[in-house]
């Protein structure tokens, strides 16, 4: 536009020949900048990506092919054979007659056993590891262990116990189910309260809910055992993880405090000159015009719920009661690392958020904004 | 109050509530009601443990024996607690480096995914997705990707020529170790700079682009002091979260080897829970927890008041 107002000395033709070289030149810059911008974006996106990927692709690998050295991206897996009705491993041998591919029947002690899947009858014995190296190297392909999930589900932290990871699922849900419940139930009318009730003192008490978020939980995490654990018997039971969810917090408070404040003070107004009482005010008006912050609690009380630790490792003492936090926590605890189990119940552990975020991304988003964390 | 009594009239509430009028105390009323789950929640699970949680940490207490009047023993105990000091420190490793670090990197993380780029929202999730998986599940699969071995952290490295460390057993490398857990999870702190990002009016940064201001000065100087208010409220929250730290230390090496190695990952928190419900000494957790408290506070009132030099409000 600038340039309609610089006295140009060159010819009309001149003029479009310039506009037109400086178009170009523009669309090329414009199209390296947006390359970049998308190679700058991907290249830090790969620290967010990988880590997410060798999750789940670790999920899919036996249990053999998890320590393979350097790692592998994809799950491989043995290549099996049928010989006489039995799954045998596929291998690549060094036998007088060069390569073969037989099966390996028994490997014990650097002694190979291979049977040909063609002849079972013929039996051929190898010394591994006498000098000769690589003289069977088993054949492997990519191969999606999908029996990782079952078995890491089925399994419970510690065996023999007869929890398994699908009575921890439960129990979180269970947990998350009664927190939502408890939260929408004592935190709404509060917070009507404090928004749309004038009544003296109130800023005062408001003053003191905001300050209860200064506290740290450590504060109260040792009175708060004893209290549940010692004088309520409590102890091993989901009641003190759910109890205090019914008797309102000040995030949820103060977030539908300032939800509720936006709706017009004249609809209160005008319901109460008809006479309706608060109770009504609060139950037929604000709470059907609140749909979307509910939501919002909702989904970050599922967030908490399901992914809080300390709780249930202060008060959940018997793997039956165990929530996935913990017993994932207990079962990474036991000393030998099944690494392909663990991230099968990790991934179990996560996908009820992921598809949580996938159907309420609006209102994932909407929470941080207004709560500052998922926390 | 005195006079209230002098005149044989009986104390209410505060000196004001008779002053009140018929609807305001009907309010008041009404809103007590409503107000109720909260008023119990308040005095069961925070007036009263506060009180409680006072009197252990000036006792000796173990929850099987009576309560021992210790006066400022157990305050005194932590001044000569090496264990405490090393918490002490290793929680001001993760507030002093891992916070602005965090900050910094979720900052220009933010700056990235405002880009006018076609297929940004595929990269927003990408970008968030990390932060909706659940702590004990992200600090495992950190464990695999540290793993000195088979992990995917130090093969990566080795394709570029560095040998990485081993993450977990070396006490210089783990804290490391775990601001990297920490920055894989900073979604939240992304999507809050990102609406601030997304606030800063583009006629100033078209009016510093017609001055000749380029990208980076334009960001410098326009970008970054209006989302100062941002950066003020992401560090506050980041501060008190880090002195709080507690469940990734802990599923990190599990009850057994608490603070390995060499006590690199004993986090004052986690040095709480050990004293209070692996060793029973609640009144010495417990002033440990009001140590904590008071720290919280003044590192918070410290940062609001510098901050206003640093800060910019709009309005």
């Amino acid at each position: 536009m600038t340039d309609n107002f610089i006295p140009s000395k060159s010819t009309p033709r001149e003029a479009g020949d310039a506009k037109r070289r400086r178009d170009r030149v523009r669309k090329l810059r414009g199209f390296f900048r947006s390359l970049s911008s998308h190679a700058l974006i991907s290249f830090v996106g790969l620290f967010f990506l990988i880590p997410f990927l060798w999750m789940v692709l670790t999920a899919f690998k036996s249990t053999q092919d998890v320590f393979h050295t350097p790692p592998r991206w994809l799950p491989y897996d043995n290549v099996l054979v049928d010989v006489d009705g039995e799954k045998l491993p596929l291998y690549n041998v060094q036998t007088n007659d060069g390569v073969r591919q037989l099966a390996a029947a028994a490997i014990v002690e650097g002694v190979g056993t291979f049977v040909d899947p063609a002849n079972p009858a013929v039996q051929m014995e190898y010394k591994i590891q006498r000098g000769e190296v690589k003289i069977a190297e088993p054949i492997m392909r990519v191969h999606f262990n999908w029996k990782n999930f079952p078995d890491a589900m089925e399994r419970g932290s510690r065996p023999g116990v007869g929890a398994s990871f699908w009575v921890y699922f439960k129990n979180s849900l269970v947990i998350a189910f009664i927190s939502i419940v408890g939260t929408l139930l004592s935190n709404t009318p509060v917070a009507y309260a404090f928004a749309r009730i004038k009544f003296p003192g109130r800023d005062l008490l408001f003053i003191v809910i905001l300050a209860t978020m200064m506290l740290p939980y450590q504060v109260t995490m040792i009175p708060l055992y004893l209290f549940f654990n010692d004088f309520l018997g409590w102890g091993n039971s989901f009641l003190p993880l759910v109890v205090p969810t019914f008797f309102a917090n000040a995030y949820d408070v103060f977030l539908l405090r300032q939800f509720f404040r936006t709706i017009p003070e004249e609809m209160c107004d005008a319901a109460r000159v008809d006479g309706a009482s608060e109770w009504q005010i609060f139950t037929r008006l604000i709470i059907p015009l609140s749909v979307p912050v509910l939501a919002t609690v909702t989904v970050f009380t599922f967030l908490w719920a399901w992914n809080d630790f300390t709780g249930p490792l202060l008060f959940l003492t018997s793997p039956k009661n165990f929530t996935m936090a913990l017993g994932l926590q207990d079962f990474q605890g036991q000393r030998t690392m099944v690494w392909n189990q663990l991230m099968a119940a990790s991934v179990v552990f996560t996908v009820p958020i992921i598809i949580a975020f996938f159907f309420a991304q609006k209102t994932f988003i909407q929470g941080i904004k207004l709560t500052g964390s998922k926390e | 109050m005195d006079k209230l009594r002098a005149k044989g009239r009986s104390w209410n509430w505060s000196p004001k509530f008779r002053k009140w009028g018929a609807r305001e105390r009907a309010n008041f009323w009404i809103g007590m009601v409503f107000l109720l789950p909260w008023t119990i929640g308040f005095l069961v699970f925070t007036l009263y443990p506060m009180a409680a949680s006072l009197v252990y940490s000036f006792s000796i207490y173990h929850p099987k024996a009576p309560l021992e009047w210790a006066g400022l023993q157990n305050y005194a105990g932590l001044l000569n607690d090496k264990l405490f000091w090393k918490s002490l420190y290793n929680t001001l490793y993760m507030v002093v480096i891992g916070v602005p670090v965090t900050l910094l990197v979720s900052f220009f993380c933010a700056v990235l995914l405002n880009l006018k780029v076609r297929g940004q929202s595929i990269y927003r999730v990408i970008y968030f997705l990390p932060s909706i998986v659940p702590t004990v599940a992200s600090v495992i699969l950190w464990l695999w990707i540290l793993n000195p071995n088979a992990g995917i952290l130090n093969t990566l490295l080795g394709y570029v020529g560095i040998q990485g460390p081993n993450w977990m057993s070396n006490p210089a490398w783990s804290k490391p170790g775990l601001i990297l857990l920490g920055m894989w999870g900073m979604g939240g702190t992304i999507v809050i700079y990102l609406s601030g990002l997304q606030d800063v009016p583009t006629s100033l940064l078209e009016a510093a682009e017609l001055d000749g201001a380029n990208w980076w000065q334009r960001l410098w100087t326009v970008t970054v002091p209006m989302v100062s208010p941002i950066t003020l409220f992401n560090l506050i929250t980041g501060v008190i979260a880090q002195f709080q730290y507690f469940a990734q230390a802990y599923v990190f090496r599990g009850t057994q080897n608490l603070g390995y190695p060499l006590n690199s990952t004993l986090f004052y928190s986690v040095y709480l829970y050990q004293n209070a419900f692996l060793w029973l000494k609640m009144g010495y957790a417990s002033a440990m927890a009001w140590v904590l408290f008071i720290i919280i506070l003044i590192c918070t009132i410290l940062l609001l008041k510098v901050s206003e030099r640093f800060t910019y409000y709009a309005g």
